[in-house]
């Protein structure tokens, strides 16, 4: 099939275990949903300084002098640029027939470009809320917390995969019933 | 310099994710569905490796480690709203950014679902701050709570996942 992944789950995991060490010994481990915080931080201190500042959360994120780009945010820049290249490489860029939604969710839902992206907004609310309550997300608190053998990240991956099996589930029921 | 090598490990997690399937509905879906174990097994695959590396390195003093603190409840309602995300959006926080690299026009979405989010918590985080603080053991590790080097626990830790990829965890489709 055109979009089945080029390495297989063993390399890629390998590989993705070595960059965490890598960027462990350099820097620190990977990390992304802060940044989401550091852009809305950077954007409302653009447009309005006066409230970010007085937000309490956003102001521990930028500080006084200080509301700009930094490492994590070249970070997750990185990945869009690393996720174009090697799709454009591996001829995957846009491969899909429908740009906004896999096949498989147009099997079950109908090709309503408008549905697929009400559910792909209000998963990224989620997403994010949960992932800043939480402290981190996939890659921070459940690859790089568990790598560490932080007990709140055993907690957190035990958490989001019993809500997300369910979820699914429920997404998928007639699938699943077939 | 540090934008620089950001932006290099960036390009690196992005083009792994990519080339791994990390960054697609169908493979992330399968996975939460437990129909096809590939991105569970990456993930798996990933710790494993990461633990023995971060520990090795920690013997020798040179990981920089940040560890989360332990707030429990906080962390099981924070994980049980992110796991309906993940399954409706069908990306995490990291993956979407990859997926919309690809061209995904429904990964920007979720970027911009994520922005909202983050927004959100920001503006409830005086009332939700609480829940941060209730049942919070602070910096705590499976190496910090035994009181032994990490490394004692990571390699058996390790050994268990690689039995869980290999010889549990199988395809059902």
């Amino acid at each position: 099939m055109h979009d089945e992944p080029v390495l297989s789950w063993k390399v890629a995991g390998l590989l993705l275990g070595v960059l965490l060490i890598v960027a462990t010994a350099l820097v620190k481990p990977l990390g992304v949903s802060t940044q989401y915080v550091v852009t809305d931080a950077i954007v409302l201190h653009g447009a309005a300084p006066g409230v970010a500042e007085s937000n309490e959360y956003l102001s521990k994120y930028g500080e006084k002098q200080d509301w700009g780009i930094g490492y994590g945010w070249m970070l997750v820049l990185g990945m869009f640029v690393g996720g174009s290249l090697s799709a454009f490489v591996t001829r995957r860029f846009r491969s899909r027939n429908n740009p906004s939604m896999s096949s498989m969710w147009q099997t079950e839902f109908g090709s309503s470009s408008p549905r697929r992206m009400m559910h792909a907004f209000t998963g990224g609310i989620l997403l994010l809320f949960g992932a800043r309550l939480a402290g981190g997300c996939t890659s921070g608190h459940m690859i790089s917390g568990i790598s560490q053998l932080t007990i709140g990240s055993f907690i957190f991956g035990i958490s989001i995969f019993a809500s997300g099996i369910i979820t699914a589930r429920i997404l998928y029921k007639r699938r699943l019933a077939s | 310099m540090k934008l620089v090598l950001g932006l290099l490990i960036g390009i690196a997690f992005g083009a792994i994710l990519q080339l791994g399937g990390g960054s697609s509905y169908r493979k992330i879906m399968g996975s939460l569905l437990l129909k096809d174990m590939d991105i569970i097994k990456l993930i798996l695959m990933a710790i494993a490796v990461g633990t023995v590396g971060i520990y090795a390195l920690d013997l020798a003093d040179m990981a920089n480690l940040s560890i989360k603190p332990t707030y429990v409840v906080g962390i099981i309602i924070a994980g049980l709203i992110f796991g309906v995300g993940f399954a409706v959006a069908g990306y995490c926080p990291g993956t979407c950014v990859v997926a919309a690299g690809e061209g995904k026009t429904d990964a920007i979405a979720t970027i911009l679902g994520g922005l909202t989010g983050a927004m959100l918590f920001a503006l409830v985080y005086p009332m939700l701050g609480g829940l941060m603080g209730i049942t919070n053991y602070g910096e705590v590790t499976l190496a910090s709570a035994f009181g032994i080097n990490g490394i004692w626990i990571a390699v058996p830790f390790s050994a268990i996942l690689f039995l869980l990829m290999f010889k549990v965890l199988k395809d059902r489709y």
